[in-house]
């Protein structure tokens, strides 16, 4: 099922959250939904749920309007906790399952399956705050996706986790999208979710930015950096054949070339070998944190070109 | 949206409230106390033993049959019991009134006598005596006027005028019985508002909100939370009333009219109709907090609403049931689920003014349910900072 964000405006008082945000989250492509602090991330998410009522825009799944019945098949996870803390692991995901409409002994068997799959079979009776944090996370996303839902929107769910468990993390998501769920997240770690999501959403100031498949934006953003590792003192006259290309950082053994889109970084590199030995080489596509200062370097230029 | 899907929802919600509020130790301690309580009321009157009344009447020589039958038969109507001393001489029973050992003592000699009296006594018991007496000179002179014993139990059975208590209340004891029910109703309403208070906000602050508002109608949370937790306060409110209705009904307790049974119950009617005036209020509010420990602050406006209300029914009403003020606070819906059931057990107050305020706390708490709604869907939803109240009403 496509889940869609069409023109989402929502306001706090004087305060613009978001000013008109479009998203398209497709199925079985694991989508990440980027920007700072304060982007306007977890508003669109609350909106996108449902929690409150946007002042205009609306969202479509399937292009349809979404009902409140089409978010019982919905997964939630918010930011941090969202969990009962005095209540049993057990007893927390059978609620959740129960809340979404499974009878009692389906939420029961849904719950002792997701415990088992996250690790925490054994933890059934333990209080939630009697959880280690790690136990905690992993029970909040058992929390999401006990019932099993068509669409799994979560809220930083990377946010604060070691690297282990981002790893298992990942995989948990990546199962649902290969099993055709639509899946969301949102994380302001650029760099950390680079290769974790197939597409994104970048919003910035409450409004998109850049929105794609990770691989087509890269390589589409004309920014591509040749890494040429040469014997030291090596000389660089050979350079002035490729008057387009500019030096982005000269060290002793070491050059990093950027080359634009009409230049061919093989015939950089064939040019930089026959001049001398070539000990390490590499073409770099942008990182998204890049590419998300280029987009907003964009927009701001834009407008301010309309203002003048 | 249909009762079919709206109920199910509130009603995992209120499971869930139930459960966890009634796994915690302090409402079963709580709810153990007050169990306590309600079955030393049907107890200790028990080992306190026999309330009724006891007097000894010192006598000189024979009681005359006629005396001893009227005294009797006037303990059976007082609710008391009589024993005869007998003494050898009036210098022995008049020592005996002095040292306290008698109530009373007759000494009579051809057709006239001496009652002696404990000086700081009752009158009472004296006052029984001397109508004894009297009534039975009264049957001796008939008789010796020749009148059959028809005609004289005629004459005798002229009845007194009849006694009407005019006090503040129809009975003490069933007053007393309000006032206890106005205490355990303030406690176990304010009890329960803060729990409700408490739930909200934990739910607000740990974000399980947003989850829940995902799949759940904010009036679904609100109304299953208030059910949930309202249950875990009747069952408290029941733990003391229960034994203490039974204990009146099987007449074990005290000295109180089965009329205070139905004070006790009128309690629990309360309680519910409390519940649903306040415990809106409560949820709404807890909802404005930022944090769970602003929760006391937030829920202050209506724990002074509460307090207020309490302190009129056992300061102004308790005096005078039937004043102006007790009669208006007994019906306005914030007062009346602590002011009514203290002014009903007065037993002077018309029954519809009763109906009048069940009538208008039900309607009030209609009205707060459907306001406290909107301010908590509002709140739930205004994260960050503290909520002012005008922002979740307006917005």
């Amino acid at each position: 099922m496509a889940l869609q964000a069409v023109g989402l405006t929502q306001r706090f008082g004087d305060r613009v959250a978001l000013a008109g945000v479009d998203m398209t989250v497709r199925p079985g492509v694991l989508t990440g939904l980027l920007g700072p602090n304060g982007a306007g991330k977890t508003t669109l998410m609350r909106v996108m749920l449902g929690v409150i009522e946007p002042d205009a825009g609306e969202v479509l799944l399937d292009g349809r309007a979404v009902g409140f019945r089409d978010r019982q098949r919905w997964g939630y996870m918010p930011q941090d906790r969202g969990l009962y803390p005095l209540m049993p692991a057990g007893d927390q995901l059978v609620y959740m399952a129960r809340l979404h409409g499974l009878d009692k002994s389906e939420a029961t068997d849904r719950a002792r399956s997701v415990m088992a799959e996250l690790g925490l079979a054994d933890r059934w009776d333990e209080r939630v705050d009697k959880l280690s944090g790690g136990m905690q996370q992993r029970l909040q996303l058992g929390a999401a996706i006990v019932h099993d839902p068509d669409v799994i929107v979560l809220d930083e769910p990377f946010a604060g986790l070691d690297p282990v468990a981002v790893e298992e993390l990942s995989v948990t998501l990546r199962d649902r999208v290969t099993a055709g769920r639509t899946v969301v997240f949102s994380s302001h770690q650029l760099d950390l979710v680079q290769d974790l999501c197939e597409e994104i959403v970048m919003i910035h100031q409450g409004r998109t930015v850049l929105a794609g498949l990770v691989a087509d934006l890269r390589a589409a953003s004309g920014r591509r950096q040749l890494r040429l590792g040469l014997d030291p003192g090596a000389p660089r006259d050979w350079l002035a054949a490729f008057p387009d290309v500019t030096v982005a950082a000269d060290q002793v053994d070491a050059v990093r070339l950027e080359i634009p889109p009409w230049v061919d970084p093989l015939a950089v590199l064939d040019a930089a070998r026959a001049a001398g030995p070539v000990t390490d080489f590499g073409l770099d596509l942008p990182t998204l944190s890049e590419m998300f200062l280029d987009a907003v370097g964009d927009r701001a230029a834009l407008s301010e070109g309309a203002h003048a | 949206m249909s009762t079919g899907s709206w109920w199910p929802g509130a009603r995992l919600v209120a499971g869930r409230a139930l459960a966890e509020g009634g796994s915690s130790k302090s409402w079963r301690i709580v709810t153990l106390l007050m169990l306590l309580a309600g079955l030393a009321v049907a107890i200790v009157p028990r080992l306190l033993g026999s309330q009724t009344p006891q007097y000894t009447l010192g006598v000189v020589g024979d009681v005359p049959a006629g005396l001893s039958t009227q005294l009797q038969g006037a303990a059976a109507l007082g609710d008391f019991t009589v024993n005869i001393a007998t003494y050898p001489d009036a210098a022995a029973a008049e020592q005996a009134v002095r040292d306290g050992d008698a109530d009373a003592a007759l000494v009579e000699t051809d057709g006239a006598g001496t009652l002696y009296v404990s000086a700081d006594g009752s009158a009472t018991f004296p006052a029984i005596v001397s109508q004894a007496v009297l009534a039975d000179r009264i049957t001796t002179t008939l008789q010796g006027y020749g009148l059959s014993a028809t005609e004289i139990a005629a004459i005798r059975a002229t009845p007194p005028p009849e006694q009407v208590p005019v006090g503040k209340v129809a009975n003490e004891g069933r007053a007393a019985v309000g006032m206890v029910v106005g205490i355990v109703l303030y406690l176990t309403l304010i009890l329960t508002g803060t729990t409700i208070a408490t739930a909200v906000a934990t739910e607000k602050t740990t974000r399980i909100s947003e989850v829940l508002l995902a799949v759940l109608r904010p009036t679904q949370l609100l109304v299953g939370t208030v059910i949930g937790v309202g249950v875990l306060g009747l069952a408290q409110v029941a733990a003391v009333g229960v034994p203490a209705g039974i204990a009146v009904l099987t007449g074990s307790s005290f000295d109180l009219p089965t009329a205070a049974v139905g004070d006790i119950a009128l309690g629990l009617v309360w309680f519910v109709l409390g519940i649903c005036v306040y415990a809106f209020l409560f949820a709404a509010m807890a909802t404005l907090v930022q944090k769970v420990t602003e929760v006391g602050s937030a829920i202050l406006p209506v724990n002074v609403l509460l307090i207020g209300s309490y302190l009129l029914a056992v300061i102004v009403t308790i005096q005078d049931p039937n004043s102006p003020v007790s009669v208006a606070a007994s019906l306005f819906p914030f007062s009346a689920p602590l002011v009514m059931p203290v002014r009903w057990a007065s037993g002077l107050v018309p029954a519809w003014q009763l109906g009048l305020a069940f009538v208008l706390a039900a309607g009030a708490a209609v009205g707060l349910a459907l306001l406290a709604s909107r301010i908590y869907a509002r709140g739930l939803t205004l994260s960050g900072r503290r909520v002012k109240l005008r922002e979740a009403i307006s917005g």
